[in-house]
């Protein structure tokens, strides 16, 4: 009886949130298959639903949408970028702050999260000039740089809470059985580190997929920006393609929630791993 | 198979001092047990033998060679832990054989040895399962299977028996020894346990802060400890130790006055009149005795079947007494206590030393 009176608070609780949560998906979702017309209509249901905003998106049929496939080519692209050279970065700092005890690594660690106390907007004015310095403007390296500069500190936090979860004696046992710190890399702690990886991977991934701001910054050309980008140039005009925004924001939704899906058991292993100092 | 040598070995953490001077010959094939309370510095000299820890000062040879700036791995010695460190992503073949696939062995000639190993130590059937999947005393087994598919010169065991249940223990204990016996490979094996010490070694180091207070072999260490830390280390139940005072008479007698009571010393003991010292009887070494010198009350009676063991106070200093067969006995009877001059230990009471 008790158990049914908290399932039922519970309940109660959970379907308004499911509901407020919902409810602006849903929206994009109508929006994307109506018609221009109807679009506005207010119906919970249009009365013509149509798939015909896909097929804009997809054959490029429209002005704001001239560049589709090459700018969701470049979000994919940087966003896959950032999260393997996260990885690969925040991978090589934990297993040396944390298993090789490198002197210093941990301040080295503590000075990079230090760096979030600056709000990442007040660093982009600076970090446009460091890529102009170096000619990155307008590239996809740019952002990829500057990603993996904001997701780094974190990664590199997380894993090596992660790691110092990993026994001692492990690599004790594996430097006796004849392994160089290498080999204790990769036989010992990259298989070992898998779900932390995995989740890490993907935060960087969608932490990157997600940009706006930087990625407005530093890439202006049609052909060079993101998709993020471009669905703000939408509404840029005064008579903004409504449906076609929401269709194309729909379709950018799509990676990463699939992304997520696939990955959801190391998702939650992985991001709370590092949470608590046990 | 090889000798190790310690010589003067010192070991600090930052200002702590762990190891003041340690020095220690380990013949071929021996099996050296070092032992001590929590803290005495034993598992840091297993580590600098390992090539773990850092040799502060001093020297360690493997074979005649200082391995002191020799990698571990170039030391040619295999470890067991206390938490098996099995790779927890393996199986148990591959656990076995990493340290051959390290070394570049042929896969042929890597199968060959793992599966010689697990013969040995009954692991056939759980070769392909994970460590996981094993219980504590498998575990323990494949951790030992790993040392020994290396053949190394030197096994080296870190408590490796502090995580298994009582009855395991025991049984792993004689495992442990019987592999010995048939690979007569060079090893060092560290517990706090005594009654592992006394079992397996072939020679005991008994370690106190830092020092060895005393090296020999198991029986000799029981029947006459050099000092007091060690006479109240080894042996279970523990010795009974109390104060007393030494007296000599012009006749060359000598005896104890402790607990109110004479108590017999051999007259060639050392020390002389006067001199306060401890007083050490082991639990067996005591009789309930009608009509004895020492009257003491029973506080306690434990029936352990074979043997019998007594709780009883004297003159208010709490003994034991352990006793063949069942005693017709009772807590709160009054009973007398006798003992053998020839199995009493005598210490000064200032510096534990024997006399």
């Amino acid at each position: 009886m008790k158990r049914i009176a908290r399932d039922a608070w519970l309940y109660l609780m959970a379907i308004p949130i499911l509901l407020w949560t919902l409810l602006p998906i849903y929206h994009i979702f109508l929006f994307s298959i109506s018609s221009k017309d109807s679009a506005f209509s207010g119906a919970l249901w249009p009365a013509k639903p149509t798939l015909r905003n896909f097929e804009t998106i997809a054959q490029q049929h429209h002005f704001y949408l001239h560049h589709f496939w090459a700018q969701i080519w470049n979000s994919l692209w940087i966003a896959v970028a950032v999260g393997l050279i996260t990885l690969f970065v925040a991978t090589c700092a934990a297993f040396a702050i944390s298993r090789l005890k490198v002197k210093g690594g941990r301040a080295v660690m503590n000075l990079a999260l230090f760096t979030y106390f600056i709000p990442a907007a007040f660093l982009a004015i600076p970090m446009y000039k460091a890529m102009g310095i170096f000619g990155l403007l307008n590239s996809r390296w740019s952002l990829v740089l500057a990603m993996v500069t904001l997701a780094a500190p974190y990664a590199i936090w997380v894993l090596k809470q992660a790691s110092d979860k990993l026994p001692y004696e492990l690599d004790e046992a594996a430097r006796i059985d004849g392994a160089t710190p290498l080999q204790l890399f990769r036989l010992v702690y990259l298989p070992l580190m898998t779900p932390s990886l995995v989740a890490i991977g993907t935060y960087a991934l969608l932490l990157a997929w997600n940009e706006y701001l930087y990625a407005y910054l530093l890439l202006s050309h049609e052909r060079t920006i993101t998709l993020a980008v471009a669905l703000g140039h939408f509404i840029s005009a005064d008579d903004s393609p409504w449906e076609l925004l929401m269709a194309t924001g729909l379709v950018y939704a799509l990676p990463p929630a699939a992304i997520y899906y696939a990955f959801r058991g190391y998702m939650v292993s992985g991001l709370t791993s590092g949470a608590v100092k046990a | 198979m090889a000798t190790v040598a310690f010589k003067s070995i010192h070991k600090s953490f930052g200002a702590t001092k762990v190891l003041h001077g340690i020095s220690l010959d380990i013949a071929d094939g021996e099996f050296m047990v070092l032992v001590g309370p929590s803290g005495c510095g034993k598992s840091t000299l297993l580590r600098m033998l390992a090539g773990l820890e850092e040799i502060s000062a001093g020297s360690i040879a493997i074979d005649g060679r200082e391995v002191n700036d020799v990698e571990s791995k170039d030391r040619d010695i295999a470890m067991v832990f206390q938490s098996y460190a099995l790779y927890p992503h393996m199986t148990v073949r591959d656990n076995m054989g990493f340290s051959l696939r390290l070394r570049d062995f042929e896969r042929k000639l890597i199968d060959e040895r793992v599966n010689s190993a697990a013969r040995i130590l009954n692991l056939v059937p759980y070769l392909e399962r994970f460590p996981r999947e094993l219980s504590g005393g498998q575990r323990q087994r494949v951790a030992m299977g790993r040392a020994i598919v290396r053949d190394p010169k030197v096994f080296l065991f870190d408590e490796p028996l502090s995580n298994l249940d009582a009855k395991l223990r025991v049984a792993m204990r004689a495992e442990i020894k019987a592999l010995h016996q048939r690979l007569k490979t060079t090893t060092v094996y560290v517990t706090h346990d005594q009654v592992e010490a006394m079992t397996m070694a072939d020679r005991i180091a008994v370690m106190n802060e830092g020092r060895i207070e005393q090296l020999g072999e198991p029986l000799e260490l029981y029947d006459r400890p050099a000092n007091l830390f060690v006479a109240q280390f080894i042996g279970s139940p523990a010795m009974n130790v109390f104060d007393g005072v030494l007296r000599r008479n012009s006749g060359g007698e000598a005896w104890v006055e402790a607990l109110g009571a004479r108590w017999p010393v051999a007259p060639e003991v050392g020390g002389s009149d006067g001199q306060k010292v401890k007083y050490g009887v082991r639990p067996e070494h005591l009789a309930v005795a009608p009509g004895a010198a020492v009257p003491c009350e029973i506080v306690v009676v434990e029936p352990m079947g074979a043997e019998t063991e007594l709780l009883v106070q004297s003159g208010g200093t709490p003994l034991t007494v352990l006793i063949h067969g069942r005693p017709n006995v009772h807590p709160g009877d009054r009973v007398a206590l006798a003992t053998e001059a020839a199995h009493v230990h005598l210490f000064d009471a200032a510096s534990g030393q024997r006399l």
